[in-house]
């Protein structure tokens, strides 16, 4: 039976820390010596910016600490400075990312490898800490890798896999970085800490090579331009994020070599998914009380499995039709909402449709929208949605509705 | 971390002794887009011209970015960048924190390179003035932001900005049957704003390229005297104004001459008028506004009283500020003693 | 034919205004004889600049499915009629980086018309138009380029003499009554523009031509690379800096190879190198960077970037040393210092010959003070518009200063 990532033993020169998922990004940020970070503060992704400065502070980490005067200008900062070579960070949540959105528009186009945290937020209004994943759901179509982590070992391993892969020169394109805020920003996990010179085997320095903004390579970037250039350039963009695809796996590799730890496959994880008559879908922490719910589901001799997605932008589709076909029914747990989209469900649950429509076998689909705004998701809430998934699968065809989990009604 | 020989130095610039000593490359040539006597694309020639080859220049959204350096139709010789409309204080910013920071950990030689950001009024004064405003206080950071000032969102197809001067026709302000003026509010005043409000920025001048040599020096002190710096440059528009092309020049001068735009430098604190501006602080007397006014369409529309309220703003910048032309409030008891006189 | 297509090629800011009003006139002309019409503009040339060739297109049709037919794409690839409202475009029209020079008639379809305003006999304006391998119509309007800034518009008639024109070339579309109506209707119509339209359509001139007749140069041209040839990041080269002129005195500097920009040109300052003081004014002041330094200390304006401000005249403290002249009586783009260098008295004679020719050195390019449009048009519209000649009132080329 496939199990979770495991942890490898810590090996020897690794420190193991009782850290956060900002924390541990914080600790990877130092590990690959970044060059340029700029802060704003916004709940709750500000407190790897609060964990930054301490290292900064402390001579654990030397490099420019601008804090900006909002976030639109806390991501131009470090897309310039990106541009002329330097390793840049940055990071928002919620409406802090959507102040930012047009700086966020003009990365992939410019090819800037930024690496981004976003504390998922739920949007104003009313304004809200608690999670959801609509803020980095923002750039999905604009050339932005996307990838949902949930522990604080994940955080710290996808940073260090994301500089690697975002600074390639076939790929070049700006990566977001998603933690849930409070499950994953806000606690603390052990975690373990690789030497600087692991990571310098495993992470070359950035080389933007023809594209870098220097006296010595003079070029213009990003000269305006009229019908005759823009969609060849849109063009270049999309073979960027194929090429993504390839770099990806071969960082996950490189990675499990060097330091010993991390997951085979690196789009999703499966759990429990080999003999599964169900197969739930979700991204980031809710995959906790997933995990839980089906250890007991299964002592009751409920064969249900989760996968939870990692990637979300590349999408990686042929990998996950496979691994999804061979359920009975498949439920998609969306932490987002989309309106007045089909079947008003979530993002993930319309994305994996529109990925199924091609798969020789397609089981029945249902769709929930559970724990917006921070809500909790409860055993309860996953004990439901296995049910309304037996359901269909008495049925045999896809439930239409979109079902929402512990609202009061 | 690696030896470095990093210090913060900036390039030392010499003021060009007269229009003879001027650099003979151009580092802003031909292949842009820009109207027949476009003096923004002037500004541009003659700022890169004053910065010399190890520069970096970033352009936000507006005529010089749209007409100036479209896709293959690029005039620059030195590397160039677009940054977003409100983005020349983030891009200036960015820049010269990027090679700062790869300079100090010896991830790159170690030379002073002049970064400099330019917007239009804008994308300076309207969206951006928060950016810029933030830069300036980030004094470890060496990179100049300028200000080309034409007058409107001349390449949108010419709209009112924070700095169109009172009852100008625009797109946004045509004047009509019922109401003649429809923009009644006055320019901003800039470059006064920004050096009274940070008080680390060492250099903030303005500018017109009509004097040539006279820009070009205040473009090199900038850059040499280090921390983040900023020019206000008065460009005359051909097309946004409506006047003959072949007036650009003149009309920078009548700009000047007609004391609607003051030409300063506050350099280390220090405040010094210069060119024609001195003259007339020195009392020689301003042409009258409307000698400036009526050579542009956009001011066509015109009555004797708006003239007459124009020329009387203009008096007052200069016979009631507290520091003419940069300062417009007057301390309470110089205002008494100013009422006493009378 | 069941539609008429129109385009009208025009310099930027300075016909904008006039541009539309003739696109305009022509779908509101038609409609009078129950047409139906869109006018538009090629959306690329937004915001149009002051010289820079632009276009408008206009397209009448019997039916609304045959207007569909014609509409179906971002800038016809054929005319029936093309219109030009300032002569010089004759040489050719550059609007965009790797559009090349494209011949005034390139869209002009066989037995199609090319309608122009010229004061020019058909020979010298077939010395400049591109030669094609099949024949059509020069139709011509006798008055000057009408040019105007954004704001202040001068309402010399020239919209609706070429409207008038339009009644004798397609009166299947337009007829003269109709167009007169329609003018009469206009905000900006009146009696005395009626007048003019009439007087338009007796006036035409026209002359059949053959193929092959017309400029035979041919024109520059550029293939626009594919996705994967251009480079990433939305980058290009920038410029090489220039080098000395010869034996490594002066300086030329480098230029955009992709848009030479000189097409925006409609008058070209003439150097006389012999009064030339060597101040350096004209060099430091030209927006374009036009000006190669000598190796003797003179400028010499490149005409393949010179895009004709006249700036460089404004400032030159020397009389008559820099001149603007009208771009039509010049043959080519060569170098002045070099004519100049060869042969000094035959210089002389040419520049002399240039500068003094007041038909040339006339000059209407926007607004200088307020009246200046009404002072100039006067004497014309007492005429009934059938001639401009006028330029600046009382200054015509001898205003270096304001």
């Amino acid at each position: 039976m496939a199990v979770a990532t495991k942890t490898a033993p810590a090996v020897a020169e690794d420190r193991e820390l009782l850290i956060s998922g900002s924390e541990a990004v914080a600790e990877a940020l130092a590990l690959a010596d970044i060059d340029v970070v700029t802060a704003y503060p916004i709940r709750p992704y500000d407190t790897v910016m609060q964990a930054i400065a301490k290292k900064i502070a402390n001579g654990q980490l030397v490099a420019e600490y601008i804090v900006a005067e909002g976030e639109h200008s806390q991501f131009e900062v470090v897309k310039h400075a990106s541009t002329v070579g330097a390793r840049v960070f940055c990071g928002s949540s919620g409406v802090g990312w959507a102040y930012a959105m047009e700086c966020l528009v003009v990365t992939p186009p410019l090819r800037v490898p930024m690496v981004a945290m976003v504390g998922n937020r739920a949007l104003d209004d009313p304004g809200a800490f608690g999670v959801e994943h609509n803020d980095a759901l923002f750039v999905r179509d604009l050339g932005w890798m996307l990838v949902w982590i949930d522990s604080s070992q994940e955080a710290l391993d996808t940073t260090l896999i994301g500089y690697r892969l975002a600074e390639d020169r076939r790929v070049f394109l700006p990566l977001a970085i998603s933690a849930d805020g409070a499950f994953l920003t806000h606690s603390q996990a052990l975690t373990l800490v690789p030497p600087k010179a692991k990571v310098e085997r495993f992470l070359p320095p950035y080389n933007r090579g023809d594209l870098l903004l220097h006296p010595d390579n003079p070029i213009t970037v990003a000269p305006q331009a009229n019908e005759d250039w823009v969609i060849e350039i849109r063009r270049q963009n999309n073979e960027a994020m194929a090429r993504a695809v390839i770099v990806i796996e071969e960082a996950y590799a490189d990675f499990r070599t060097i330091f010993g730890r991390g997951p085979e496959n690196p789009w999703f994880e499966e759990y429990m998914t080999d003999d599964a008559e169900i197969i739930l879908v979700g991204m980031g922490t809710i995959s906790l009380p997933i995990k839980v719910g089906i250890r007991n589901m299964r002592a009751q001799g409920k064969k249900v499995g989760l996968v939870r997605l990692r990637w979300f932008r590349p999408f990686p589709t042929d990998r996950l039709v496979a691994a999804l076909s061979k359920a009975s029914v498949i439920g998609v747990i969306d932490r987002d909402y989309s309106f007045g989209s089909p079947f008003g469900s979530g993002v993930v649950a319309n994305e994996i449709r529109a990925a199924m429509y091609n798969a020789p076998k397609r089981p029945p689909l249902v769709s929930f929208i559970c724990g917006l705004g921070g809500r909790e998701v409860t055993l309860e809430d996953v004990y439901k949605v296995t049910d309304l998934c037996y359901n269909a699968a008495k049925t045999g065809k896809s439930d239409t509705k979109t079902h929402w989990l512990g609202v009061r009604e | 971390m690696p030896e470095t020989t990093f210090t913060n130095a900036t390039q030392v610039l010499e003021a060009f002794k007269g229009i003879k000593k001027v650099t003979i490359e151009e580092y802003f040539t031909s292949g842009h887009r820009t109207c027949q006597g476009c003096e923004s694309a002037l500004v541009m020639k003659l700022m890169v011209k004053a910065a010399g080859p190890r520069t970096i220049v970033l352009g936000s959204t507006g005529c010089m970015y749209v007409a100036n350096t479209t896709y293959y139709t690029t005039p620059w010789v030195v590397p160039w960048m677009h940054t977003q409309l409100g983005s020349s204080g983030a891009a200036a910013l960015g820049t010269a924190a990027g090679l700062k920071a790869l300079m100090r950990k010896g991830k790159m030689k170690s030379e002073p390179i002049n970064v400099i950001a330019f917007c239009g009024d804008g994308g300076g004064a309207d969206m951006g003035l928060n950016g810029i405003s933030a830069t300036l206080t980030h004094k470890e950071y060496n990179s100049l932001i300028l200000l080309y000032d034409n007058e409107s969102y001349a390449n949108t197809d010419i709209q009112l900005s924070g700095l169109t001067p009172y009852g100008a026709h625009t797109t946004f302000s045509p004047p009509g049957s019922v109401k003649r003026l429809i923009h009644t509010r006055w320019k901003k005043n800039v470059a006064g704003m920004l050096a009274a409000g940070h008080t680390e920025c060492r250099y903030v001048a303005t500018v017109c390229a009509s004097f040539a040599v006279e820009m070009m020096n205040k473009v090199r002190r900038a850059l040499t005297i280090g921390g983040p710096t900023f020019i206000h440059s008065l460009d005359p528009c051909p097309k946004g104004w409506d006047y003959d092309p072949m007036l650009s020049h003149d009309l920078g001068e009548l700009a000047i001459e007609t004391g609607i735009f003051p030409l300063y430098e506050v350099d280390d604190g220090l405040l010094k008028y210069y060119g024609k501006t001195k003259a007339i602080v020195e009392g020689r007397k301003r042409k009258p506004v409307r000698e400036y006014l009526l050579k542009q369409g956009r001011f066509a529309h015109f009555t004797e009283e708006d003239l007459a309220y124009f020329q009387a703003k203009v008096d007052e910048m200069w016979e009631k500020w507290e520091i003419p032309g940069v300062v417009p409030f007057k301390r309470l008891e110089a205002a008494k003693a100013a009422l006493e006189v009378k | 034919m069941s539609a008429l297509i129109c385009e009208v090629v025009y310099r930027g800011i300075f016909q904008k205004n006039l541009a539309s009003r003739i696109t305009r006139g022509i779908v509101l002309s038609a409609r009078k004889s129950g047409r139906w019409g869109i006018a538009f503009g090629r959306y690329g040339d937004s915001p149009q600049r002051n010289g820079i060739p632009a276009k408008d297109f206009a397209i009448v049709a019997d039916t609304k499915e045959e207007l569909e037919q014609n509409m179906a794409r971002y800038e016809p690839k054929h005319v029936d009629v093309t219109i030009c409202v300032d002569d010089t475009l004759a040489k050719g029209v550059e609007s965009w980086a790797w559009y090349g020079l494209q011949p005034i008639n390139r869209l002009t379809l066989p037995n199609g018309t090319l309608l122009m305003t010229s004061l020019q006999p058909f020979e010298d304006l077939l010395r400049d138009i591109h030669k094609k391998d099949e024949p059509y119509t020069l139709a011509v309007i006798r008055a000057r380029a009408s040019f105007s800034g954004l704001w202040v518009y001068k309402e010399d008639h020239t919209e609706v003499r070429i409207l008038g024109a339009l009644a004798k070339i397609a009166p299947e579309f337009l007829t003269l009554d109709g167009v007169c109506q329609a003018i009469g209707e206009m905000e900006w119509g009146s009696e005395l523009k009626v007048a003019s339209v009439r007087k338009a359509y007796e006036r035409l001139e026209a002359r059949q031509i053959q193929p092959g007749e017309g400029n035979a140069e041919v024109p520059y041209a550029f293939e626009l690379p594919r996705w994967w040839e251009m480079r990433e990041g939305v980058t290009i080269p920038a410029i090489p800096i220039g080098k000395p002129k010869e034996g490594g005195k002066g300086y030329v500097p480098e230029r955009n190879p992709y848009f030479k920009k000189f097409t925006t040109r409609t008058m070209r300052p003439v150097v006389d190198f012999d009064t030339c003081v060597k101040c350096n004014l004209c060099w430091i002041a030209c927006p374009d960077s036009c000006f190669d330094v000598m190796p003797d200390g003179t400028f010499d304006a490149n005409m393949e970037a010179c895009c004709g401000c006249g700036v460089c005249e404004a400032v030159c403290p020397v009389e008559s040393c820099i001149t603007m002249v009208n771009e039509a009586v010049f043959e080519d783009n060569a170098s002045q210092w070099d004519m100049w260098r060869k042969d000094k008295t035959a210089y002389k004679t040419w520049l002399t010959d240039k500068i003094t020719n007041k038909k040339a050195t006339v000059r209407s390019h926007g607004f200088r003070f307020r009246g200046q449009y009404e002072e100039e048009i006067k004497t014309d519209l007492d005429a009934g518009g059938a001639e401009i000649t006028a330029g600046i009132p009382g200054e015509n080329a001898k205003h270096k200063t304001i």
